[in-house]
């Protein structure tokens, strides 16, 4: 646990709790008729979570800081799998299903431990086209196929 | 018709060959969920979700949600049956509630026991689900016809009191989990305003108004923050797995089991059906009670196979028992079955008193296909738990990237948008900070489901009374919720004023 993230995180759940509210307020002038508009509840709501985040911040400010020994965190590969998962989000509409899909497996497989790159390959390349069958021709599903220029 | 009837019918819907393979399915994945350290019930059942949903998708509407509901509820009583294999052969938890299975468990596998404490198990988790099908069966009738009478006064109070339930107990601090839960209140007014129809909160971003989509925040909070996780804070692999050498247990392990068994079928269905309480909770709660009981205590901890039998039918009848208000009343007691009912809503099956008048084939279809499902664990578990204990060798490298690949098709393949992929990996993200520092992410995801009838039902009340907020108070039914709801926020954080212990459920 960590006493800094309580800290940071009471601060950013008040402005969320906080802005709630003040989104809410701007509903009421745009409902009408009822007494009890779509407004109230996130109101209600925001205040509730304004509140907690005061009470966390207490806590975390009367916690005392924990010196548990540094665990080693594995920086390297997180960011690179974190990037490439965005990298084939991204693509994944333009270059299609069973390329991005593909080559984000085998960046991972690569990334996670660096050897047996045959093995590597032939399971995403498995994983991709498997999937990409099953679902576009057996379940008749929607998935972008191949890039433009390629078919 | 009476239950029979309904029960019989249930069975010729469950027994129809595709249930029978969606069941079989869905057991087989869920005790690899529960052998592989890392995926957890919640974050297993959550990344089947969008697979099934496009699996069914050619199925009529009724029997798509009651082939995907089958094959969820299948992984999740699956995997409280795969946990056990690895807490016995490796000292390793698969979930959280065979945490207490690895005291006996592995002492057991260490002196060469470890057949008889595989199959022990097997055994005992397979009464712990019968009889809690069985209880299920003679109570859901009852509980829908009182729970028909409720008004939406009554029904806010009572969800209110859900919530309270799940969040009073789920991780380290109160605050922490009560913060999470008013979060996913707050997302699940993102969106169109169905009574009103205004758009909230969409900063009139198209994308936004149909609302924040649940199936995305759950397999992003659990399946990709897990995964996150695992590759964060690689562990060494520890350990040697131990032999299994003969699985049927002698008459004497089955003497001393017997009873153990029995208690904890019991107590696992009524701590299960408490909401808030899991089946963390019912199986740490049934080793106390062997172990107190025992004419032997000091045996507990060295391999006594009571502390197997007892814990392992605890957990499964609670994962039953958490079953009976999420049908019945429309309530989930814990963070799976919140996820089973986010699942159900996406198929427009609204769990609840009515769900049994309305959607009869889904409920007794469910019902009769956990019969069929627990005895296939039973037949599976016996003769291929040396198969099983396989899967504990399948090397992460190749499993990690597989399961990012799964959530990112099964999210594409259900919400066709980019979008939706760019907030699943942020909060896939989210996920990770939120569950390392200790806030839980159970509470969220139930108040996502919960949130939009809440606010339904509150509204309401409210329109009917015309704005009077006594309403909630002055009706004893709705009144009895609401002071429970006070009591359970209450008493924890009193009992640890004064200095004592709270059990904390870690599944949530």
């Amino acid at each position: 646990m960590d006493v800094k993230f309580d800290r940071f995180a009471s601060v950013a759940f008040l402005a969320v709790g906080v802005l709630f509210m003040i989104g809410s307020r701007k509903l009421a002038s745009s409902s009408y008729g009822s007494s009890v508009g779509p407004d109230i509840f996130p109101f209600v709501l925001g205040l509730v979570l304004a509140v907690l985040s005061i009470r966390l911040f207490y806590e975390a400010f009367r916690g005392k800081v924990q010196e548990s020994g540094k665990e080693k965190l594995q920086y390297k590969p997180f960011f690179i799998i974190l990037l490439s998962t965005l990298i084939y989000i991204l693509t994944l509409e333009t270059i299609g299903y069973v390329i991005t899909t593909f080559l984000f497996l085998f960046v991972c497989f690569q990334t996670m431990e660096r050897n047996k790159w045959v093995t590597s390959l032939i399971i995403s390349a498995g994983f991709s086209g498997i999937i990409y069958y099953l679902f576009v021709n057996v379940l008749k599903g929607t998935l972008p196929g191949w890039p433009i220029w390629f078919s | 018709m009476g239950t029979f009837d309904y029960l019989m019918h249930g069975f010729e819907t469950a027994l129809t060959w595709y249930n029978i393979l969606f069941a079989f399915v869905g057991v087989l994945i869920g005790t690899a969920v529960g052998v592989l350290p890392g995926i957890g019930p919640m974050s297993g059942v959550a990344l089947l979700i969008p697979v099934t949903a496009s699996i069914t998708g050619g199925l009529p509407p009724e029997q798509a949600a009651t082939s995907a509901i089958i094959l969820l509820a299948g992984v999740y009583y699956g995997a409280m049956y795969g946990g056990s294999t690895t807490s016995i052969l490796l000292n390793t938890p698969g979930e959280s509630s065979s945490v207490v299975t690895t005291l006996d468990g592995y002492q057991m596998a260490k002196k060469g026991r470890a057949g008889s404490a595989l199959s022990i198990s097997a055994i005992g988790s397979f009464v712990g689900g019968i009889v809690t099908l069985i209880a299920m069966i003679a109570l859901a009738q009852p509980l829908s016809t009182i729970a028909i009478k409720f008004g939406p006064a009554e029904y806010f109070s009572l969800m209110l009191l859900g919530l309270a339930a799940v969040s009073g107990l789920a991780g380290k601090s109160v605050t922490k989990a009560l913060i999470m839960t008013v979060c996913g209140l707050l997302i699940g007014t993102i969106g169109i305003d169905n009574v009103s129809g205004i758009a909230r909160f969409t900063f009139d971003i198209p994308w936004l108004y149909q609302g924040v989509e649940f199936l995305t925040i759950a397999v992003g909070l659990f399946a990709l923050g897990e995964v996150l996780k695992t590759i964060l804070e690689k562990e060494e692999d520890d350990g040697e797995i131990a032999k299994i050498k003969n699985l049927i247990p002698s008459k004497e392990e089955f003497k001393e089991s017997a009873g153990p068994i029995a208690r904890g079928s019991l107590l696992g269905f009524f701590v299960g059906i408490l909401p808030g309480a899991g089946a963390t909770l019912a199986s740490f709660f049934s080793y106390l009670m062997e172990k107190r009981i025992s004419k032997k205590p000091w045996k507990f901890g060295t391999g006594a196979i009571a502390g197997v039998a007892g814990p392992e039918t605890a957990n499964n009848a609670a994962s039953g028992g958490a079953m009976i208000p999420l049908l019945t009343l429309g309530i989930p007691g814990s963070g799976t079955t919140a996820i089973l009912m986010g699942a159900l809503m996406m198929y427009n099956v609204q769990p609840g008193p009515l769900l049994f008048e309305d959607h009869p084939q889904v409920a007794w279809g469910l019902i009769a296909s956990m019969f069929i499902g627990n005895l296939m664990l039973l037949i599976l578990n016996l003769p291929l738990v040396k198969v099983f204990a396989k899967i504990i060798e399948t090397p992460k490298k190749y499993l990690i990237p597989i399961i990012i690949a799964i959530s990112i098709f099964g999210v594409y393949a259900v919400q066709v948008s980019t979008y939706d992929l760019l907030l699943l990996l942020g909060c896939g993200v989210l996920g990770y900070f939120l569950s390392k520092n200790d806030y839980p992410i159970a509470p969220l995801v139930l108040g996502l489901v919960l949130g939009p009838m809440i606010e339904n039902n509150m509204r309401r009340a409210l329109t009917i009374s015309d704005g009077d907020y006594s309403l909630f108070f002055t009706r004893p039914l709705s009144l009895t919720f609401l002071i429970i709801t006070a009591l359970w926020l209450l008493i924890p954080v009193l009992l640890k004023k004064r200095g004592k212990d709270v059990v904390i459920n870690i599944e949530g």
